[in-house]
């Protein structure tokens, strides 16, 4: 370590790098500080009283299963993407690519949008509607919206996961007897187990905090279509800090358990 | 018809592909394949064993087509240079992960038997992270053979051991494979892979069947400059003069030699020398058998290992002679100097002829 610091000395004052470091800890000071306001405003009675309301009980107990729900969901549409855009070769390939990973640059309003008109009066929107699913205006509607905005997280992070299994292992399993499904449950599958899991915490991370793709899909009312970033949205208008914050710090503790579970799988986005 | 037959092989991914290419192996064969890197070496063991359909040709094992057989059908193994373990099972469960497949009865009394010929019986709890590279590829062996494959397919299997793990690991896969009498294939860099193993060598270069043979044919009389080159042989052009007690003598730009090889006068030869074949002296040789003695300078001496490639000089003609460093250092040879090769007529192989 010594010797280390000593090379570094001599070319200590590059302003360059100095200037790029500054910078890197500017934003993130700022960052950190905006986070911590979020757990020093309010006071903690307030907050314990307000997670005993029945509007936040409401809106976390939708915001749970609804989550869990869509995350299920992503996850059994991400794997089968995942690994056919990691291991197969077919036309118009990457034309799906780009379409799934468009909502990850796609405003979530836009989206919601999108998911409203085409399930609103259009043939499909009717067949969902004969399968005794109604997206528009409720409580279905939010899994739909949750499910489309964390999608393309899950699909990148299980197809870079695929990307760095070594299909060798699985040309060996084939060569030994098994079919291209056992092989995927024997070897892809267990090899994974670390991605799949990154990817769940990030799509459930997702999914609890969609706000503009559930707004217009299915609608911000109170105490019915109401998740954790609606409660926040409303009690911010309402001039109801207490009950805003609440939802804030919990949404903020969901991510930060989410983002560090991913850093512990060493999986890449 | 014999036990593989490779019929003429099509197939195109972009960056490797092969053309055309055709051979047949019998029962028991050991085929080494060499060739530069990207020549299209593995997609042909990656084809024989189902991973990529030929776009052309046909492929059969044991009398069969198996062109469109599915790999998991085809009941031959493979065996790749990063072993390509399953990092969650233990050796043991690595190694009986195709005999659950294909036949469960008797599954342990044939992982131990595998196990002690590959000295592996004391590492069968361990997980493949724990393992050095040689036990690793032993493993891998371990796995692919105790299915007992039809055939067994090795991609560049030594490539990432050390020198004397390599050696170890070449002896005790010449002992299992002649024990069980496997087909093989193996892609190679190391010509000493060839040498150890091989009854039979291909060369394949640019996606094409460059010389396909017995190791004794293409060693000793390699077809093109290529494959001169590439097993270290020198190919030299000359034109049959005469004849002498049966020998063929041939001209060689201005000095002669003389082969056991029979060749019409007149006709035009490419003769291979190998550089282990040759003797140098430093006098003119008296009362030896060796019909050619050739006069030669040294022009340059490279030095590996244990032994140096001398490049001798004759006229416009230059060829290359292995010869250990303590000899070299006996005689005292630098470059320069003029020394005699002494190469027997039976050394001498006439590879191509053309009659004018």
């Amino acid at each position: 370590m010594a010797t280390l610091k000593k090379k570094v000395t001599p070319e200590g004052l590059n302003f360059f790098k100095a200037g790029l470091i500054f910078i890197s800890f500017i934003v993130t000071a700022t960052l950190v500080m905006a986070i911590a306001a979020l757990f020093m405003v309010p006071d903690v009675k307030d907050v314990w009283e307000s997670l005993q309301s029945e509007e936040m009980i409401f809106s976390l107990k939708l915001s749970l299963w609804t989550g869990l729900l869509s995350t299920a969901l992503v996850m059994v549409f991400a794997l089968p993407i995942g690994y056919s855009l990691s291991r197969f070769q077919f036309t118009g390939k990457g034309f799906v690519k780009t379409i799934i990973d468009l909502p990850v640059a796609f405003p979530e309003l836009v989206l919601g949008l999108c998911l409203l008109l085409l399930f609103g009066n259009t043939f499909i929107g009717k067949f969902f509607n004969a399968l005794g699913l109604n997206f528009v205006f409720t409580t279905q509607g939010i899994v739909a919206a949750q499910f489309f905005t964390a999608l393309p997280y899950a699909c990148r992070i299980m197809k870079s996961t695929f990307d760095y299994i070594n299909p060798r292992m699985e040309f060996v399993s084939r060569s030994l007897g098994y079919s291209m499904f056992e092989t995927f449950m024997n070897v892809s599958l267990p090899l994974a187990r670390n991605g799949i899991l990154a990817s769940t915490v990030i799509a459930f991370a997702r999914c609890i905090g969609t706000f503009g793709t559930v707004l217009i899909l299915a609608g911000g009312t109170y105490m019915k279509t109401e998740v954790l970033p609606i409660t926040l949205y409303l009690n911010i208008s309402y001039g109801n800090m207490g009950m805003a914050l609440t939802s804030g710090i919990v949404l903020m503790v969901v991510s930060f358990v989410a983002i560090f579970v991913f850093e512990q799988t060493e999986v890449s986005l | 018809m014999s036990f593989l037959s490779v019929r003429d092989l099509h197939i195109d991914l972009g960056e490797f592909y092969l053309q055309g290419v055709s051979f047949d192996l019998d029962r028991g064969d050991y085929l080494t394949i060499i060739g530069p890197t990207g020549a299209g070496k593995t997609i042909l063991l990656e084809s024989i064993i189902g991973f990529w359909p030929p776009d052309k040709g046909d492929i059969y094992l044991g009398g069969h087509t198996i062109t469109k057989e599915l790999p998991e059908n085809r009941n031959i193994g493979i065996v790749y240079q990063d072993y390509a373990l399953l990092p969650h099972f233990t050796v043991y469960k690595n190694i009986e992960y195709g005999l659950k497949k294909k036949d469960p009865r008797g599954m342990k009394q044939k992982i131990v038997e595998i196990a002690e010929a590959l000295s592996l019986d004391h590492l069968l709890h361990r997980k493949p992270a724990t393992l050095s590279g040689g036990e690793q590829q032993r493993v891998a062996l371990a796995r692919a053979l105790v299915v007992e494959p039809r055939m067994l397919l090795m991609d560049e299997p030594f490539a990432a051991l050390d020198p004397q793990t390599r050696r170890d690991t070449r002896i005790l896969m010449k002992k299992i494979m002649s024990r069980q009498n496997t087909t093989a294939i193996h892609v190679t860099h190391d010509l000493n892979d060839a040498w150890a193993l091989a009854d039979k060598v291909a060369v394949i270069r640019d996606g094409l069947l460059a010389q396909f043979g017995s190791l004794e044919e293409v060693f000793k009389r390699p077809r093109t400059p290529f494959v001169a080159d590439f097993v270290g042989a020198t190919l030299l052009e000359g034109a049959v003069v005469g004849h002498d007690h049966g020998l063929s003598v041939i001209n060689v730009n201005g000095f002669t030699m003389r082969t056991i090889d029979n060749v019409d006068i007149g006709t035009k030869v490419k003769l291979a020398l190998r550089p282990e074949d040759i003797i140098v002296a430093t006098r003119p040789p008296q009362d030896t058998s060796v019909q050619n003695n050739i006069r030669t300078t040294v022009s340059s001496i490279l030095y590996e290992g244990k032994t140096s490639l001398l490049s001798l000089t004759a006229g416009k003609t230059s060829f290359t002679v292995l010869v250990t460093n303590q000899s070299l250092e006996r005689l005292g040879l630098s470059p320069g100097d003029t020394v005699y090769a002494m190469i027997k007529s039976s050394s001498v192989r006439v590879v191509d002829s053309l009659t004018c």
